[in-house]
């Protein structure tokens, strides 16, 4: 593959270029109620090469892989020729030859059709068996990924990605009262990692159950405990968005905004985006530019420490690189993405915080989150009211919203119990997604959170 | 670039199919895409974007497999895995149709074809020159793309129908640093092959720009809310999601048994349509060939009907009604194309002329996030004035705006005159009399 790759993007006569081709095998099995709603497999196989000259990218992205990939390449070589100098450039890397292989038993393809139907048709029967349920959708997804990437600096790495996950919904009625709950798991391991979550699935049908009593939540400003998923949802939504360079290189007064050295939190408060931890669901040995993956601390001791880069934004902010060129498929060149984003723990423990609560929520669970820079939104799946320490009742569409750093700033205490999260979904951005990350936090504190409801 | 002739390989696909069940549908696609991007005033990337991919849907001993492939050596694994998941498929309770007279639309113009990406380039520098001559400190992010999508669907009992269509379209976003940051989007619609006409889109940028500059204080409580069609979608989407023939299958939509039951204001009326014209959701057929058609959602407030694609209308005693949705990675399912909602008789400089204290939404984020079954939505306004007897006096931050949407749509105080063309939505403002929002004050 490699003299293959090297001949279409050779001898273009510009600055740099790159080509990508991914070949991806997945499987995804979808129960609604008691019926088989969908099955199906795919094999997707596509390239995007990229041209770089004085500082503007061309960019083509494709399916066929054949020797008429030399004349598109010069196509866009020419493209690219032709526009106006732009006073920029790309960090330069050495030259590289990697191979990342996943481990033999992770991978899904060794794994029968009829083992992925068995194991998610058992956990849809949980959710049904449950008196109260009306309704479900479970959902079983795989993914084997391998991409061989090389560039006109001599860098070649091929890699190869897993994923396995579940996600499970059980819907509950009680006449035009309907309340849903779910939830998921998935990470770069193989089938064997989403065995034995009984439990996890019994929990889905109680809540949803649960769910049918609970009151919407009384809308205003609130003191608030979240528990991990959601703080990791905050940390990504809120800050790991934010700390995107390609937002900030040319912004020169989102820059003074983000300035290294601006303290935004409280001194406990320390938040890292790292690609390096093993088989998360954001986690790899390359971005799609071929940089390494990195662990990379944006908020270090309540100070703004670092920003999350591709080469060329760090080439304009002249900043370290940190491996965060990620594209969600070959059809789309990498941009500034996240990897596993997530809130250090400290000291403090979850009945303490819960302890502390004259009058407040603690807030459970994700169902999304969103965010434009400093303006972030974020929903969980329900909600505890607290007074005086103890939970009262359920309360549910608890939805936070704020701006980012009065918020982090009333973070004002963190758990010790961190969590990492995987799951099904992933984030959306500039028209990619879901791209895989993961996301994780301890349960903290945040004083005067606004809260919508009713 | 020239590639192997997708249809000679679709027809081979079928005749194979044949020795491993007994129907067989292809599916097969193919767009070919131009993208320029600028970000932040400057320009950013120049990219041609080429797809083309095969979905099979094989009826094998009574159930449905299926298997998609965008690489043609994959063929025999495509047949293999369709006929594997076929063991497990659901079962097969329809026919695939066979050929049907479909309407002819307006979906295809040579003009945009023809658009080079100089030419997108060229609007992008004129369209940010334009604005920032006005502001000039505004960072502007843009996205001009064009595209031509060719679609084939041939299956086993004859069907053999094709559509070719192009769209054009420019996305905005602005973003203003002023007492904190600010987001102002816009859109345009240039299907149908008119040329970008800059003024009156750099007008209203500027406008909002101008607006959006002062910051103004507004107490949790219920205010009248006029939502612009740029934020709409964000309130109609529970109502879609119910309206999903797959919720009537399964029990789980608000709205089964409730049809022709007056649930929302009577001023609205509110249909999905693929038959409308230089839409970036408009065909003549659906997913798997059956004819499109204007389907009535609500109709002066009454809900009319599910949006049903051949399996789901067999599940549940009925007929489709065109709504399948696909492309070529996954297997037709009930869904929305074309959303409109019909105009009522209302001017907006009346209606904000008459607005005491109020609010104006252009834009928010939070959408699709609460439980949409239930027709809760809770959402940030990302882009909102506070509005004092009839003059927005400036820009509210961190505000949320909650409830439930059946109550919101049953009680409407204004409907707009026209409707904006956002793609595939056609919406006018609306007018809340009373909605809550929830802020720091």
């Amino acid at each position: 593959m490699k003299s293959f790759l090297k001949e279409i993007i050779g001898n273009l006569g510009t600055d740099y270029a790159d080509i990508r081709v991914e070949e991806t095998e997945r499987t995804r099995i979808v129960y609604r109620g008691r019926e088989l709603d969908d099955i199906g497999r795919s094999f997707e196989r596509g390239g995007c090469l990229r041209v770089f000259h004085q500082g503007n990218w061309g960019v083509a992205t494709f399916n066929t892989i054949d020797e008429r990939l030399k004349e598109l390449a010069r196509d866009v070589a020419a493209q690219v020729t032709r526009l106006p100098t732009r006073a920029t450039g790309l960090i330069p890397l050495p030259a590289l030859e990697a191979t990342v292989r996943i481990a033999p038993e992770d991978d899904p393809r060794t794994v029968s059709l009829a083992e992925k139907h068995d194991l998610i048709q058992h956990y849809n029967e949980i959710l049904l068996k449950t008196n109260g349920i009306v309704s479900t959708l479970s959902q079983y997804l795989d993914a084997y990924r391998s991409v061989s990437f090389y560039s006109s600096e001599g860098r070649y790495i091929d890699q190869e990605f897993v994923y396995t996950g579940f996600s499970c919904r059980a819907f509950a009625r009680d006449g035009t009262n309907i309340q849903d709950y779910s939830d998921s798991f998935g990470k770069c391991r193989g089938f064997a990692s989403l065995q034995n979550r009984e439990q996890q699935v019994e929990r889905i049908a109680q809540v949803a159950i649960d769910l049918l009593r609970a009151e919407p939540v009384q809308a205003g400003r609130w003191t608030v405990v979240i528990d991990p998923l959601l703080a990791g949802v905050f940390a990504h939504e809120a800050f790991g968005h934010l700390s995107e360079a390609d937002h900030i290189a040319s912004n020169e007064r989102l820059r003074e905004l983000m300035k290294p050295g601006t303290r935004v939190g409280v001194e406990e408060l320390t938040i890292v985006d790292d690609a390096t931890l093993p088989q998360e669901r954001g986690s790899f040995r390359y971005d799609d530019e071929g940089t390494a993956g990195a662990r990379t601390e944006l908020v270090r001791d309540g100070v703004l420490v670092g920003h999350l880069h591709d080469r060329m934004t760090a080439y304009q902010m002249n900043e370290p690189l940190t491996g965060n060129a990620r594209a969600v498929s070959y059809r789309f060149p990498p941009i500034v993405r996240m990897s596993n984003t997530y809130i250090e723990p400290r000291s403090v423990r979850l009945e303490e915080m819960l302890g502390s609560l004259e009058r407040g929520l603690y807030v459970v669970g994700s169902r999304g989150g969103m965010t434009e820079l400093e303006s972030f939104t974020f929903s969980s799946q329900f909600a505890f009211l607290v007074e005086r320490g103890r939970k009262v009742k359920m309360v549910r569409d608890v939805t936070l919203s704020g701006n980012v750093f009065e918020t982090l700033r009333n973070i004002d205490m963190i758990g010790n119990d961190l969590v990492l999260f995987g799951g099904v979904g992933g984030c959306g951005k500039a028209g990619q997604g879901p791209l895989p990350v993961g996301l994780g936090s301890p349960h903290i504190r945040i004083r005067n959170v606004v809260v919508g409801g009713r | 670039m020239a590639e192997i002739n997708r249809t000679d390989l679709a027809w081979e696909i079928l005749e194979l199919a044949g020795d491993y069940g007994e129907q067989a549908e292809v599916f097969s696609s193919e767009s070919d895409q131009t993208v320029v991007e600028f970000r932040a005033n400057e320009l950013h990337t120049q990219q041609v974007r080429w797809t083309q991919g095969f979905g099979l849907r094989l009826i094998k001993d009574g159930r449905v497999g299926f298997s998609s492939t965008t690489n043609p050596d994959a063929i025999e694994g495509l047949l293999a895995a369709a006929a594997e998941t076929a063991a497990y498929g659901k079962a097969a309770n329809f026919s695939l149709p066979g050929q049907q007279p479909v309407r002819v639309l307006k979906m295809f113009e040579n003009r945009v074809v023809l658009v080079s990406a100089q030419r997108l380039r060229e609007w992008g520098e004129d369209l940010i020159d334009a604005i920032r001559s006005r502001v000039p400190d505004i960072k502007l992010d843009l996205t001009l793309r064009r595209c031509l999508r060719q679609v084939d669907i041939i299956n086993s009992v004859g069907l053999d129908a094709s559509w070719e269509r192009t769209e054009l379209e420019l996305s905005l976003n602005g973003l203003l640093v002023q007492d904190g940051l600010v987001w102002l989007s816009d859109y345009e619609n240039l299907s149908s092959g008119e040329p970008l006409a800059i003024g009156p889109l750099a007008e209203r940028v500027c406008q909002l720009a101008r607006l959006v500059r002062g910051k103004a204080a507004l107490k949790t409580g219920s205010y009248p809310v006029l939502v612009m069609p740029t934020a709409l979608p964000n309130f109609l989407l529970p109502l879609l999601v119910a309206v999903n023939g797959k919720h009537l299958e399964k029990g789980t939509s608000p709205l089964v048994g409730k049809e022709e039951n007056r649930l929302l204001d009577e001023r609205l009326t509110i249909a999905d349509n693929p038959l409308r014209e230089w839409s970036l959701e408009s065909a003549p057929f659906d997913g798997e060939g059956s004819p499109c058609r204007r389907n009535l959602l609500f109709e002066k407030g009454k809900f009319k009907g599910f949006l049903l694609d051949l399996a789901t209308a067999s599940a549940c005693n009925r007929a489709t009604t065109g709504s399948a949705q696909r492309d070529y990675a996954s297997p037709p399912t009930p869904g929305t194309t074309n959303i409109e909602v019909s105009p009522g008789n209302d001017r907006l400089e009346k209606v904000l002329g008459e607005m005491k204290e109020g609010l104006i939404i252009y834009d928010c984020i939070g959408g699709g996030q609460s439980n949409l079954l239930a027709g809760e939505v809770t959402l940030n306004i990302s882009c909102g004035l506070k509005v004092v007897d009839g003059v927005p006096v400036g820009r509210v931050k961190d505000a949320m705006i909650g409830g439930n949407v059946y109550e919101m749509f049953s009680n409407i105080a204004a409907l707009g005159n026209s409707q904006r063309d956002l793609g595939n939505y056609f919406l006018p403002f609306v007018l809340f009399p009373g909605l809550l929002v929830s802020t720091k004050e």
